[in-house]
Protein backbone atom coordinates (compact mmCIF):
# COMPACT_ATOMS: atom_id res chain seq x y z
CA UNK A 1 0.00 0.00 0.00
CA UNK A 2 2.51 2.48 0.94
CA UNK A 3 4.77 1.83 -1.71
CA UNK A 4 2.00 2.19 -4.56
CA UNK A 5 2.05 5.89 -2.65
CA UNK A 6 5.48 6.87 -4.03
CA UNK A 7 5.23 6.05 -7.53
CA UNK A 8 6.30 8.66 -10.30
CA UNK A 9 5.19 7.83 -13.85
CA UNK A 10 7.97 8.14 -16.53
CA UNK A 11 5.57 10.04 -18.46
CA UNK A 12 5.36 13.20 -16.13
CA UNK A 13 5.25 13.76 -12.19
CA UNK A 14 2.27 13.01 -10.04
CA UNK A 15 2.87 14.45 -6.65
CA UNK A 16 4.52 12.81 -3.99
CA UNK A 17 1.19 11.68 -1.15
CA UNK A 18 1.79 11.61 2.47
CA UNK A 19 1.73 7.85 3.68
CA UNK A 20 -1.17 7.17 5.74
CA UNK A 21 -2.47 3.80 6.53
CA UNK A 22 -5.36 3.17 4.90
CA UNK A 23 -4.70 5.12 1.43
CA UNK A 24 -6.03 3.55 -1.63
CA UNK A 25 -3.28 3.16 -4.15
CA UNK A 26 -3.78 4.91 -7.25
CA UNK A 27 -3.26 2.67 -11.11
CA UNK A 28 0.29 1.10 -11.56
CA UNK A 29 2.52 3.71 -12.77
CA UNK A 30 3.75 1.94 -16.14
CA UNK A 31 2.13 3.70 -18.81
CA UNK A 32 1.55 0.97 -21.49
CA UNK A 33 -0.44 2.34 -24.53
CA UNK A 34 -1.93 -1.59 -24.45
CA UNK A 35 -1.72 -4.89 -22.76
CA UNK A 36 -2.77 -5.67 -19.11
CA UNK A 37 -1.59 -3.99 -16.39
CA UNK A 38 -0.87 -5.49 -13.19
CA UNK A 39 -2.52 -4.92 -9.85
CA UNK A 40 -0.96 -4.76 -6.52
CA UNK A 41 -2.04 -7.67 -5.31
CA UNK A 42 -0.71 -9.71 -8.20
CA UNK A 43 2.81 -7.97 -8.15
CA UNK A 44 2.89 -8.35 -4.50
CA UNK A 45 2.05 -12.31 -5.14
CA UNK A 46 4.05 -12.62 -8.34
CA UNK A 47 7.26 -11.65 -6.07
CA UNK A 48 5.90 -13.65 -2.87
CA UNK A 49 6.35 -16.48 -5.27
CA UNK A 50 9.40 -15.87 -6.88
CA UNK A 51 11.44 -15.94 -3.32
CA UNK A 52 9.06 -18.80 -2.23
CA UNK A 53 11.44 -21.11 -4.46
CA UNK A 54 12.27 -24.21 -2.31
CA UNK A 55 15.28 -24.21 -4.21
CA UNK A 56 16.30 -21.18 -4.73
CA UNK A 57 19.88 -20.54 -5.35
CA UNK A 58 22.25 -17.75 -4.15
CA UNK A 59 22.28 -15.90 -7.64
CA UNK A 60 18.19 -15.98 -8.16
CA UNK A 61 18.28 -14.33 -4.75
CA UNK A 62 20.48 -11.52 -5.35
CA UNK A 63 19.16 -11.34 -9.02
CA UNK A 64 15.38 -10.38 -7.88
CA UNK A 65 16.47 -8.25 -4.71
CA UNK A 66 17.90 -6.40 -7.52
CA UNK A 67 15.55 -6.03 -9.56
CA UNK A 68 12.92 -5.40 -6.69
CA UNK A 69 15.25 -2.45 -5.78
CA UNK A 70 15.21 -1.20 -8.75
CA UNK A 71 11.61 -0.43 -8.82
CA UNK A 72 10.22 2.74 -8.29
CA UNK A 73 8.74 1.65 -4.93
CA UNK A 74 9.55 0.28 -1.17
CA UNK A 75 8.07 -3.52 -1.60
CA UNK A 76 5.27 -4.49 0.73
CA UNK A 77 5.94 -6.97 3.86
CA UNK A 78 4.97 -9.65 2.79
CA UNK A 79 7.61 -9.93 -0.48
CA UNK A 80 10.73 -9.02 2.42
CA UNK A 81 9.46 -11.54 4.71
CA UNK A 82 9.89 -13.79 1.57
CA UNK A 83 12.74 -12.21 0.75
CA UNK A 84 14.29 -13.07 4.25
CA UNK A 85 12.63 -16.93 4.65
CA UNK A 86 14.89 -17.73 1.11
CA UNK A 87 18.31 -16.27 2.75
CA UNK A 88 17.72 -18.21 6.04
CA UNK A 89 17.47 -20.80 3.20
CA UNK A 90 20.49 -19.91 1.65
CA UNK A 91 22.54 -19.48 4.95
CA UNK A 92 22.84 -15.97 4.46
CA UNK A 93 22.57 -13.76 7.13
CA UNK A 94 24.56 -10.83 5.19
CA UNK A 95 21.90 -10.52 2.71
CA UNK A 96 18.84 -10.43 4.80
CA UNK A 97 20.43 -7.61 6.76
CA UNK A 98 21.46 -5.95 3.78
CA UNK A 99 17.70 -6.40 2.08
CA UNK A 100 16.59 -4.10 5.40
CA UNK A 101 19.27 -1.38 4.71
CA UNK A 102 18.25 -1.32 0.68
CA UNK A 103 14.46 -0.81 2.13
CA UNK A 104 15.42 1.72 4.64
CA UNK A 105 16.78 3.75 1.47
CA UNK A 106 14.35 2.72 -0.52
CA UNK A 107 12.05 4.99 1.62
CA UNK A 108 13.98 7.61 0.79
CA UNK A 109 13.02 10.99 2.82
CA UNK A 110 10.07 9.30 4.17
CA UNK A 111 11.31 8.45 7.29
CA UNK A 112 8.33 6.58 8.74
CA UNK A 113 8.08 3.47 6.27
CA UNK A 114 11.36 1.64 7.59
CA UNK A 115 9.96 1.53 11.10
CA UNK A 116 6.49 0.70 9.77
CA UNK A 117 8.37 -2.22 8.01
CA UNK A 118 10.10 -3.41 11.01
CA UNK A 119 7.13 -3.23 13.07
CA UNK A 120 5.73 -5.59 10.60
CA UNK A 121 8.58 -8.20 10.17
CA UNK A 122 9.08 -8.04 13.64
CA UNK A 123 7.70 -11.58 13.94
CA UNK A 124 9.70 -12.76 11.27
CA UNK A 125 13.20 -10.99 11.91
CA UNK A 126 13.06 -12.73 15.49
CA UNK A 127 12.09 -15.91 14.61
CA UNK A 128 14.91 -16.29 11.83
CA UNK A 129 17.37 -14.67 14.58
CA UNK A 130 17.78 -11.33 12.02
CA UNK A 131 19.41 -8.55 14.16
CA UNK A 132 18.05 -4.92 12.03
CA UNK A 133 20.98 -2.82 10.82
CA UNK A 134 20.22 -0.54 14.36
CA UNK A 135 20.45 -3.67 16.88
CA UNK A 136 24.17 -3.89 15.51
CA UNK A 137 25.08 -0.62 14.90
CA UNK A 138 25.99 -0.58 11.46
CA UNK A 139 23.51 2.33 10.75
CA UNK A 140 25.82 4.68 11.43
CA UNK A 141 28.58 5.60 8.79
CA UNK B 1 55.26 -30.47 -66.63
CA UNK B 2 52.57 -31.96 -64.56
CA UNK B 3 48.94 -30.09 -64.32
CA UNK B 4 45.67 -30.06 -61.99
CA UNK B 5 42.73 -31.17 -63.63
CA UNK B 6 40.61 -29.46 -61.01
CA UNK B 7 40.56 -25.84 -59.44
CA UNK B 8 41.58 -26.55 -55.76
CA UNK B 9 44.64 -25.81 -53.98
CA UNK B 10 47.00 -28.97 -52.74
CA UNK B 11 48.96 -26.94 -50.90
CA UNK B 12 52.84 -27.09 -50.53
CA UNK B 13 54.45 -29.15 -47.93
CA UNK B 14 55.30 -26.18 -45.22
CA UNK B 15 57.26 -26.40 -42.07
CA UNK B 16 55.31 -23.49 -40.40
CA UNK B 17 51.83 -25.27 -38.74
CA UNK B 18 54.92 -27.02 -36.71
CA UNK B 19 56.32 -24.10 -35.78
CA UNK B 20 53.32 -22.77 -34.79
CA UNK B 21 52.44 -25.46 -32.83
CA UNK B 22 56.19 -25.78 -31.07
CA UNK B 23 55.34 -21.74 -30.68
CA UNK B 24 51.81 -22.17 -28.94
CA UNK B 25 53.59 -25.36 -26.99
CA UNK B 26 56.60 -22.58 -25.19
CA UNK B 27 54.43 -19.81 -25.14
CA UNK B 28 51.53 -21.15 -22.67
CA UNK B 29 54.27 -23.18 -20.26
CA UNK B 30 56.70 -20.51 -20.49
CA UNK B 31 53.83 -18.10 -19.16
CA UNK B 32 53.57 -20.61 -16.64
CA UNK B 33 56.99 -20.58 -15.83
CA UNK B 34 57.03 -17.09 -15.61
CA UNK B 35 54.61 -16.85 -13.45
CA UNK B 36 56.27 -19.62 -11.09
CA UNK B 37 59.60 -19.45 -11.20
CA UNK B 38 60.27 -15.61 -12.79
CA UNK B 39 61.98 -16.57 -15.73
CA UNK B 40 60.58 -15.21 -19.19
CA UNK B 41 63.34 -17.79 -21.41
CA UNK B 42 60.73 -19.92 -22.52
CA UNK B 43 57.73 -17.50 -22.89
CA UNK B 44 60.24 -14.96 -24.82
CA UNK B 45 60.97 -17.68 -27.38
CA UNK B 46 58.00 -18.97 -27.79
CA UNK B 47 56.62 -15.04 -28.69
CA UNK B 48 59.45 -15.36 -30.83
CA UNK B 49 58.41 -18.38 -32.84
CA UNK B 50 55.06 -17.00 -32.66
CA UNK B 51 56.21 -14.00 -34.69
CA UNK B 52 58.41 -15.88 -37.48
CA UNK B 53 55.64 -17.95 -38.11
CA UNK B 54 53.15 -15.79 -38.33
CA UNK B 55 55.03 -13.94 -40.78
CA UNK B 56 56.29 -16.58 -42.97
CA UNK B 57 53.45 -18.52 -43.24
CA UNK B 58 51.38 -15.93 -43.90
CA UNK B 59 54.03 -14.11 -46.58
CA UNK B 60 53.50 -17.52 -48.56
CA UNK B 61 50.03 -17.35 -48.76
CA UNK B 62 50.52 -14.12 -50.06
CA UNK B 63 52.79 -15.32 -52.17
CA UNK B 64 50.62 -18.64 -53.96
CA UNK B 65 47.56 -16.32 -54.14
CA UNK B 66 48.37 -13.16 -55.75
CA UNK B 67 51.63 -14.19 -57.39
CA UNK B 68 51.19 -18.33 -58.38
CA UNK B 69 47.54 -18.06 -58.79
CA UNK B 70 46.35 -20.58 -56.45
CA UNK B 71 43.30 -18.50 -55.22
CA UNK B 72 40.85 -19.40 -57.96
CA UNK B 73 36.89 -18.97 -57.40
CA UNK B 74 36.37 -21.89 -55.11
CA UNK B 75 39.31 -21.56 -53.52
CA UNK B 76 38.54 -18.03 -52.04
CA UNK B 77 35.42 -19.24 -50.86
CA UNK B 78 36.77 -21.83 -48.79
CA UNK B 79 39.27 -18.77 -47.33
CA UNK B 80 35.67 -17.14 -46.91
CA UNK B 81 34.07 -19.57 -45.12
CA UNK B 82 37.18 -20.13 -43.07
CA UNK B 83 37.12 -16.51 -41.96
CA UNK B 84 33.41 -16.48 -41.30
CA UNK B 85 33.90 -19.64 -38.83
CA UNK B 86 37.00 -18.22 -37.32
CA UNK B 87 35.17 -14.76 -36.18
CA UNK B 88 32.34 -16.94 -35.32
CA UNK B 89 34.56 -18.99 -33.20
CA UNK B 90 35.55 -15.15 -31.68
CA UNK B 91 32.00 -13.88 -31.00
CA UNK B 92 31.83 -17.41 -28.69
CA UNK B 93 35.11 -15.93 -27.23
CA UNK B 94 33.77 -13.00 -26.31
CA UNK B 95 30.41 -14.43 -25.28
CA UNK B 96 31.88 -16.01 -22.69
CA UNK B 97 33.35 -13.06 -20.99
CA UNK B 98 30.23 -11.16 -21.16
CA UNK B 99 29.11 -14.20 -19.53
CA UNK B 100 30.95 -13.59 -16.46
CA UNK B 101 30.18 -9.64 -16.52
CA UNK B 102 26.39 -9.98 -16.59
CA UNK B 103 26.81 -13.26 -13.79
CA UNK B 104 28.28 -10.70 -11.32
CA UNK B 105 26.32 -7.67 -12.51
CA UNK B 106 22.66 -9.04 -12.49
CA UNK B 107 23.46 -10.36 -9.45
CA UNK B 108 25.87 -8.84 -7.02
CA UNK B 109 27.77 -10.66 -3.93
CA UNK B 110 27.10 -8.88 -0.29
CA UNK B 111 30.76 -8.64 -0.68
CA UNK B 112 30.16 -6.08 -3.33
CA UNK B 113 27.18 -4.49 -1.33
CA UNK B 114 24.55 -6.18 -3.05
CA UNK B 115 25.23 -3.73 -5.47
CA UNK B 116 26.85 -3.07 -9.19
CA UNK B 117 28.99 -0.93 -9.24
CA UNK B 118 30.25 -2.37 -6.22
CA UNK B 119 30.49 -0.70 -2.90
CA UNK B 120 34.07 1.41 -3.57
CA UNK B 121 34.62 1.36 -7.50
CA UNK B 122 34.63 4.80 -8.71
CA UNK B 123 33.10 4.06 -12.62
CA UNK B 124 34.23 5.66 -15.27
CA UNK B 125 32.25 8.00 -16.74
CA UNK B 126 30.61 6.52 -19.88
CA UNK B 127 30.15 10.04 -21.86
CA UNK B 128 33.62 11.13 -21.79
CA UNK B 129 36.62 9.12 -23.28
CA UNK B 130 34.30 5.93 -24.09
CA UNK B 131 32.25 7.87 -26.06
CA UNK B 132 34.84 9.75 -27.97
CA UNK B 133 36.33 5.63 -28.42
CA UNK B 134 32.54 4.87 -30.02
CA UNK B 135 32.63 7.56 -31.82
CA UNK B 136 36.49 6.44 -33.28
CA UNK B 137 35.78 3.00 -34.34
CA UNK B 138 32.30 3.82 -35.42
CA UNK B 139 34.05 6.43 -37.63
CA UNK B 140 37.01 4.07 -39.12
CA UNK B 141 34.35 1.76 -39.66
CA UNK B 142 33.21 4.18 -42.38
CA UNK B 143 36.35 4.64 -43.43
CA UNK B 144 37.35 0.86 -44.10
CA UNK B 145 33.64 0.51 -45.93
CA UNK B 146 35.02 3.83 -48.37
CA UNK B 147 38.63 1.61 -48.20
CA UNK B 148 36.63 -0.93 -49.94
CA UNK B 149 34.69 1.23 -52.51
CA UNK B 150 37.76 2.28 -53.61
CA UNK B 151 39.69 -0.58 -54.11
CA UNK B 152 36.47 -2.09 -56.20
CA UNK B 153 36.46 1.08 -58.17
CA UNK B 154 40.03 0.93 -58.63
CA UNK B 155 40.88 4.40 -57.27
CA UNK B 156 44.34 3.65 -55.84
CA UNK B 157 44.77 6.60 -54.26
CA UNK B 158 41.52 6.66 -52.40
CA UNK B 159 41.62 3.27 -51.03
CA UNK B 160 45.38 4.13 -49.98
CA UNK B 161 44.25 7.15 -48.27
CA UNK B 162 40.79 5.85 -46.68
CA UNK B 163 42.86 2.55 -45.42
CA UNK B 164 45.50 4.93 -43.72
CA UNK B 165 42.94 6.86 -41.72
CA UNK B 166 40.93 3.92 -40.71
CA UNK B 167 44.86 2.45 -39.37
CA UNK B 168 45.15 6.05 -37.67
CA UNK B 169 41.59 5.65 -35.99
CA UNK B 170 42.65 1.96 -34.74
CA UNK B 171 45.93 3.62 -33.51
CA UNK B 172 44.12 6.67 -31.69
CA UNK B 173 41.52 4.03 -30.60
CA UNK B 174 44.27 2.29 -28.73
CA UNK B 175 45.51 5.20 -27.53
CA UNK B 176 43.15 6.36 -25.87
CA UNK B 177 42.37 3.39 -24.04
CA UNK B 178 45.57 2.92 -23.21
CA UNK B 179 45.69 6.46 -21.31
CA UNK B 180 41.97 5.66 -19.53
CA UNK B 181 43.34 2.23 -18.56
CA UNK B 182 46.66 4.27 -16.93
CA UNK B 183 44.29 6.76 -15.23
CA UNK B 184 41.61 4.27 -14.33
CA UNK B 185 40.79 5.11 -10.60
CA UNK B 186 40.56 0.92 -10.25
CA UNK B 187 42.70 -2.30 -11.30
CA UNK B 188 42.72 -5.77 -12.57
CA UNK B 189 43.17 -6.72 -8.86
CA UNK B 190 39.91 -4.96 -7.74
CA UNK B 191 37.11 -7.54 -7.00
CA UNK B 192 35.08 -9.03 -10.29
CA UNK B 193 34.68 -5.73 -11.34
CA UNK B 194 38.15 -4.73 -11.90
CA UNK B 195 38.30 -8.68 -13.22
CA UNK B 196 35.67 -8.62 -15.97
CA UNK B 197 36.42 -4.55 -16.65
CA UNK B 198 40.31 -5.51 -17.70
CA UNK B 199 39.27 -8.86 -18.64
CA UNK B 200 36.55 -7.84 -21.30
CA UNK B 201 38.05 -4.54 -22.54
CA UNK B 202 41.69 -5.97 -22.52
CA UNK B 203 41.00 -8.71 -25.26
CA UNK B 204 38.65 -6.32 -26.83
CA UNK B 205 42.20 -4.03 -27.17
CA UNK B 206 44.12 -7.04 -28.31
CA UNK B 207 41.87 -7.49 -31.06
CA UNK B 208 41.95 -4.03 -32.50
CA UNK B 209 45.43 -4.29 -32.39
CA UNK B 210 45.32 -7.63 -34.13
CA UNK B 211 42.64 -5.89 -36.82
CA UNK B 212 45.09 -2.86 -37.17
CA UNK B 213 48.18 -4.84 -37.64
CA UNK B 214 45.64 -7.18 -40.50
CA UNK B 215 45.01 -3.51 -41.77
CA UNK B 216 48.22 -2.27 -42.27
CA UNK B 217 49.05 -5.35 -44.10
CA UNK B 218 46.50 -5.11 -46.23
CA UNK B 219 47.88 -1.32 -47.18
CA UNK B 220 51.02 -2.44 -47.68
CA UNK B 221 49.78 -4.81 -50.12
CA UNK B 222 47.63 -2.03 -51.86
CA UNK B 223 50.70 -0.21 -52.10
CA UNK B 224 52.27 -2.81 -53.72
CA UNK B 225 49.37 -3.51 -56.25
CA UNK B 226 48.56 -6.90 -54.81
CA UNK B 227 44.67 -6.42 -54.94
CA UNK B 228 42.58 -5.89 -57.98
CA UNK B 229 39.04 -4.49 -58.56
CA UNK B 230 37.27 -7.98 -58.68
CA UNK B 231 40.04 -9.78 -56.02
CA UNK B 232 40.97 -8.38 -52.72
CA UNK B 233 39.96 -11.27 -50.45
CA UNK B 234 42.88 -10.31 -47.84
CA UNK B 235 41.43 -7.14 -47.51
CA UNK B 236 38.04 -8.06 -46.95
CA UNK B 237 38.88 -10.21 -44.29
CA UNK B 238 40.73 -7.70 -42.94
CA UNK B 239 37.22 -5.54 -43.32
CA UNK B 240 35.29 -8.17 -41.67
CA UNK B 241 37.21 -8.61 -39.14
CA UNK B 242 37.16 -4.51 -38.42
CA UNK B 243 33.82 -4.19 -38.23
CA UNK B 244 33.44 -7.32 -35.60
CA UNK B 245 35.98 -5.29 -33.52
CA UNK B 246 33.69 -2.36 -33.92
CA UNK B 247 30.71 -4.49 -32.82
CA UNK B 248 32.46 -5.75 -30.09
CA UNK B 249 33.13 -2.47 -28.39
CA UNK B 250 29.53 -1.15 -28.86
CA UNK B 251 28.42 -3.88 -26.62
CA UNK B 252 31.08 -3.44 -24.06
CA UNK B 253 30.31 0.25 -24.26
CA UNK B 254 26.77 -0.22 -23.73
CA UNK B 255 27.09 -3.16 -21.25
CA UNK B 256 29.87 -2.45 -19.15
CA UNK B 257 30.73 1.22 -19.72
CA UNK B 258 26.86 2.21 -19.76
CA UNK B 259 25.00 0.06 -18.40
CA UNK B 260 27.33 -1.31 -15.43
CA UNK B 261 28.10 2.48 -14.35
Amino acid sequence: MFRAVYRLTSAGARSLVRTRPGYAAPVASRCYSHGKVETDEEFDARWVTYFSKPDIDGWELRKGMNTLIGYDLVPEPKVLDSALRACRRLNDLASAIRILEAVKDKAGPHEDIYPYLIQELQPTLAELGISTPEELGIDKS
Amino acid sequence: MAHQAHAYHMVDPSPWPLTGAVAALLLTSGTAIWMHFNSMSLMSLGMILLLLTIYQWWRDIIREGTFQGHHTPPVQKGLRYGMILFITSEVFFFLGFFWAFYHSSLAPTPELGGCWPPTGITTLDPFEVPLLNTAVLLASGVTVTWAHHSIMEGQRKQAIQSLTLTILLGFYFTFLQGMEYYEAPFTIADGVYGSTFFVATGFHGLHVIIGSSFLAVCLLRQVQFHFTSKHHFGFEAAAWYWHFVDVVWLFLYISIYWWGS
